[in-house]
């Protein structure tokens, strides 16, 4: 078989992230943020979304959240990890959603 | 990167807000706390328990080109939910079936395959020979037998030396294998504890296969070595060969022996051996762990996991239709 060339970004073709996402955003805005976040990431708690999550699909999401909030008033922070193994998660209290893909 | 879900609990998954909504069901039908799964980043879905869902979720799916593998009471596959093709290319599928049609053309393609699915099962064996484990005698059984392969004169020929090789090779288990024994391989229902397990793992690799079939322009249905049957996607199973003593046999190998899984997590049914619940869990974790490792790969000098590997492995066979690069196996190194 040919050998084929690296790939110029280290190989990896899909880069995948992991991410973690908060909003603050206006009261009247907040359910559409709500729902729009929950088709790309997973919902742990009350405006706090993680997941893994491609860069394109991230530009994607950050597109459609853009135009749902008022850039004047709300905010959306992402932290962003290379990968989920670099992140330590600690819970106090009750977990509200658990972010498994066994259900 | 994309995920798989599997759904054990019974509930109710429907389409909500432009994304799945799962709402799990107890025994007293009482709804838990609905759970959201994030539609872009779902692969596909493996339903064990039972589902409640309608049109609307199914017509959602299949415009995001998720597939739903369906299991019964006894786990066996019994079908999936596929949205209708999306990577049509004419040219791929006459070629295809010029490969099925031809006797020759099909003969070099089910060769290739069954020779790649014994240098995978000889290299797990003398994996465990490496680690002490008597498979000498297995091993030599197969070694007779692979040179058979390029000489046989038709496809039941080469079915009868696959199902020699595979005898052999599951004659090893017993000594693999530390607290259980396997005897002969009995299917339909599996007899005990190691067969039921290698039913289960296989019909895992087959969706597998199937599902990473479905992303390419491959048909599923029309196959080589298997003979293409109504109303089942024989690709799948072609593929599965080479993979099952990868994926599946060695996954069964870590969890009996680490004893993941005990005598305890199986039922003896009537005439039958079944895993309980949490071992389906048990199993299906060590399977997903499995599929998600990944390893540096030769040709292609980046890393890739076992799960994309098969998806690879698609790829050659279509060069090898289109005539582009002759196919060969994915053949284990380690």
């Amino acid at each position: 078989m040919v050998k084929a060339p690296p790939a110029p970004n280290g190989g990896v073709i899909l880069i995948a992230m992991y991410v973690i996402l908060v909003y603050d955003i206006g009261e009247k805005r907040v359910a559409k943020m709500l729902k729009h976040c929950r088709k790309y990431l997973n919902w742990i708690q009350n405006s706090v979304f993680e997941g893994e999550i491609t860069e394109a699909k991230l530009k994607e999401m950050l597109m459609g959240a853009r135009a749902i909030m008022n850039e004047e008033q709300d905010s959306v922070i992402l932290f962003k990890s290379r990968n989920e193994r670099w992140l330590d998660k600690e819970i106090i209290g009750v977990e509200r959603s658990s972010i498994d893909n066994f259900l | 990167m994309k995920k798989s879900y599997y759904l054990f609990n019974p509930g109710r998954l429907s389409r909500k807000d432009n994304t799945l909504c799962f709402v799990p069901v107890d025994e007293d039908g009482n709804e838990g706390q609905p759970r959201y799964i994030p539609i872009e980043g779902v692969d596909n879905l493996y339903c064990f328990g039972s589902l409640d869902a309608n049109s609307a979720m199914y017509n959602f799916l299949g415009k995001n080109h998720v597939s739903v593998h369906f299991f019964d009471y006894y786990e066996h596959y019994t079908g999936s939910f596929m949205a209708k093709e999306y990577l049509l290319a004419g040219k791929m599928q006459v070629e295809q079936t010029r490969h099925y049609l031809s006797d020759k053309k099909r003969m070099v393609v089910a060769k290739t395959l069954v020779e790649g699915a014994a240098f995978n099962m000889s290299k797990n064996l003398k994996y465990y020979q490496g680690r002490g484990k008597d498979v000498a005698k297995q091993l030599g059984q197969i070694d007779s037998f692979t040179p058979l392969i390029a000489n046989a004169g038709g496809i039941s020929e080469l079915m009868g030396i696959e199902g020699n090789i595979r005898q052999a090779y599951y004659g090893a288990f017993g000594e693999i294998i530390n607290d259980f024994d396997m005897g002969n391989r009995s299917k339909q229902p599996p007899q005990n504890e190691v067969n039921a397990l290698i039913s289960f793992g296989n019909m895992m690799c087959y969706t597998v296969c199937l599902d990473q079939i479905y992303h390419t322009q491959l048909n599923p249905t029309i196959s080589f070595l298997h003979e293409p049957g109504a109303r089942r996607y024989s690709l799948a199973l072609d593929l599965s060969e080479i993979f099952k003593p990868m994926l599946v046999d060695r996954t069964i190998f870590t969890v009996l022996n680490k004893k993941q899984l005990q005598a305890s997590d199986f039922r003896q049914d009537i005439n039958r051996c079944v895993l309980k619940e949490g071992a389906k869990k048990v199993f299906v974790q060590a399977f997903e762990e499995r599929l998600k490792e990944t390893f540096k790969h030769r040709s292609l000098g980046r890393s890739v996991s076992y799960k994309h590997l098969v998806k690879l492995e698609c790829y050659k066979l279509q060069k090898h239709l289109l005539g582009m690069e002759v196919y060969k196996p994915f053949k284990m190194m380690w």
